[in-house]
């Protein structure tokens, strides 16, 4: 019987990533087996694939589980939007350091690299200690979150046409072959000049359309990178970046955001965030959520290290709203 | 904060590192002892015969089901969605409500083109239902006797009748079960009275399984069939413009007329056919070709040159969506055998 199962799954539909998610939930009820086993293994197993359903189940997890799957990379996009939504809407401006501090508070473990990267997307590579808006860093961090790998192997290709190689040919980053640069004296100006204009754009179609072919990772759609690359005829990799990232048809395709134009409108939300300030502002001491075995839970998450993710106020509120589900992939 | 960083990243991988021989031994034995094995064999099991396109979110109803279930014993409350269930001795009209909501759950899970998997869990609710026919006051199944079993409990899956040991589910319960079939189909329940008349069986009645089987099928397929009507219709009217124009709605009605009798109409020469030669393999043949016969006859081709034609010489006027699919509905019903 077991071999047949083994069969049949492998005939199942491969990109909805149940065997990792079935291990994930086996080794987390392992790691807190007294914690999660009180309730009853099924009811464990119920609100951790309920989390993973309604996307919750990301929040306070590893970077490695975060970036495990597409599911994932875009629930921890959605729920980024949907606890700092507030600060988008206030229109403050914050820096690439502070981005990072907001993406700790839920993901301990956030890599600073992936935020610097986001950062020279919104800021086209130069100055990349300014100060950028809520809704320039979302999208540009859905972008470079998703679809990290391409990403990384775009921009090899890129360099490699700065360099003049032709990058179709096996991919090493380095190496420069000494007859293809041009003479010493007008090397500095002339590479200034080259990187400030960038590629040919038809040329980085071209490369990237290859590059789309053998990519075994998930990537933009072919339309929406040749639209924007049939518009200019030289483009740099950072305007090509920032276009994408402001595309609506890639934002549709990883579905996690609404388009920008309703970035910040939600008024469910903001009626239930009244509520429930409302609600705080009435029992200061007392607890919202009604259920025993929720404010069971309430209790211990309360006793867990990790209680200083809830001082801010804003974070509070909103994540609290969600709090049946996202327990379950708490650790 | 680095050692923190090291442990989480521990916890993903998906395999125990060597030299923890003692901890992977008690994680073992806290897995084997909780019956995590068991719980996931069933339930990779179950959702590898419904072949959901929603893997995950089946994972999720299913383990809910059995939390909400296993939660009975212990008088906690269901989750979520869940039938929410009282402390105490239930009272006979809430458990048949429960069992009701449970066989329920077992015919969603696979849908009927799954053909194996849906007979099995067509059994498995008649015989949950079954279990609350009169004098069957201790009706309890034993917990795990559907969650993780895939096999029908009484066996005979199809064959003769197996009334099982309660007789039969009450007439009155199986008409229950088809109405809400129907109407969690999307089915208006004016659309599908008519049906349900044709397959009524009285309140009083025991109902063998052919005959449950049959019912809850022909329900489920008429689900289906008058979703796909909705959206031809949708396809056959532009939205700006108001309701579909009377000719085109005719033109694709008696399209579908003709296609469902070709499906049909044959069907009683081949019979012939097929028994006199007493040739199984033969008969498969003439009836795929007969399915053949009548999808072509609905293709996008046919139903374009009709449509073509009837709008040059159709009547005048509009049908409304309600209309077209009553009519739709009338072509399937008059199809379906009277039950009793």
């Amino acid at each position: 019987m077991n071999e047949s199962v083994c069969m049949r799954v492998c005939v199942f539909p491969g990109d909805s990533h149940v065997l990792f998610y079935l291990s994930d939930a086996v080794t987390q009820l392992l790691e807190h087996k007294e914690e999660y086993s009180q309730f009853g293994v099924s009811r464990y197993f119920a609100e951790y694939f309920s989390s993973v359903k309604n996307s919750n189940h990301v929040l306070f997890r590893e970077f490695n589980y975060i970036t495990a799957t597409p599911h994932n990379r875009s629930s921890f996009i959605r729920v980024f939007w949907r606890c700092y939504r507030q600060i988008g809407k206030s229109g403050e401006l914050l820096s690439v350091l502070e981005f990072r501090s907001l993406l700790q508070l839920l993901c301990p473990d956030f890599p600073v690299e992936m935020v610097q990267s986001t950062g020279r997307i919104v800021l086209m590579d130069d100055a990349v200690d300014c100060l950028m808006s809520f809704s320039d860093f979302i999208y540009a961090f859905q972008l470079q979150l998703y679809y990290r790998e391409f990403l990384d192997s775009v921009l090899t290709i890129y360099q490699d046409l700065l360099a003049g190689k032709s990058p179709n040919t096996v991919i090493v980053p380095t190496s420069t072959s000494v007859e293809l640069l041009p003479p010493v004296a007008t090397e500095e100006n002339d590479k200034e000049r080259q990187q400030h204009d960038g590629v040919e754009a038809s040329t980085l179609a071209e490369c990237v359309d290859a590059l789309c072919d053998r990519f075994k990772h998930s990537h933009p759609s072919r339309s929406s990178m040749t639209e924007i690359l049939a518009e200019k005829d030289k483009i740099c990799f950072y305007s090509f970046l920032m276009s994408l990232s402001k595309h609506g048809g890639v934002n549709q395709d990883i579905g996690a955001l609404p388009s920008m134009a309703e970035l910040l409108i939600d008024p469910e939300m903001d009626q239930e965030l009244d509520k429930l300030v409302a609600q705080i502002a009435v029992s200061p001491g007392s607890n919202s959520s009604g259920s025993a075995v929720i404010g069971l839970k309430e209790q211990q998450r309360k006793a867990s290290p990790r209680r200083n993710i809830h001082h801010r106020r804003k974070m509070e509120v909103e994540s609290d709203g969600s709090t049946e589900e996202t327990d379950s992939s708490e650790n | 904060m680095a050692d923190k960083e090291k442990r989480r990243s521990g916890v993903a991988a998906p395999e125990m590192p060597e030299g923890k021989a003692t901890k992977s031994d008690s994680d073992r034995e806290f897995l084997s002892q909780a019956g995590v094995g068991e719980l996931l064999r069933g339930a990779i099991l179950k959702m590898v015969e419904a072949r959901s396109d929603d893997p995950i979110g089946f994972l999720a109803d299913h383990f809910c089901h059995l939390a909400s279930m296993s939660d009975r014993g212990a008088g906690t409350a269901g989750c979520g969605d869940g039938d929410q269930l009282s402390n105490g001795p239930l009272s006979a009209g809430a458990r048949e409500q429960q069992h009701l909501n449970r066989a329920l759950w077992h015919l969603r899970l696979a849908h009927h083109s799954q053909r194996s998997a849906f007979s099995n869990n067509v059994r498995v609710a008649y015989d949950l239902l079954n279990l609350t026919g009169p004098g069957k006051h201790s009706g309890e199944t034993p917990e795990g006797q559907e969650g993780s079993c895939t096999e029908s409990p009484t066996g005979g899956g199809g064959g003769g009748g197996g009334e099982g040991e309660g007789g039969g589910v009450r007439g009155s319960l199986y008409t229950q079960t088809l109405q809400c079939l129907c109407s969690e189909g999307g089915v208006p329940a004016s659309t599908s009275a008519p049906l349900l008349r044709r397959l009524h069986c009285h309140d009083h009645e025991a109902v063998p399984y052919d005959v449950f089987r049959h019912g809850v099928l022909t329900c489920a397929v008429f689900s289906d069939y008058i979703r796909q009507a909705q959206r031809l219709y949708a396809e056959v009217c532009c939205p700006d413009e108001g309701p579909a124009s009377r000719a085109l709605c005719l033109a694709v009605l008696g399209t579908l007329k003709e296609a469902l009798e070709t499906s049909q109409g044959c069907d009683a020469t081949c019979c012939v056919n097929a028994n006199t030669k007493a040739n199984v393999c033969l008969e498969a043949n003439v009836k795929a070709i007969r399915y053949l016969k009548a999808s072509a006859k609905i293709s996008p081709h046919k139903l374009a040159a009709a449509m073509s034609g009837a709008q040059t010489r159709g009547p005048g006027g509009n049908m409304d969506a309600k209309e077209f699919e009553n009519a739709a509905a009338d072509l399937f019903i008059t199809r379906v055998k009277v039950v009793s």
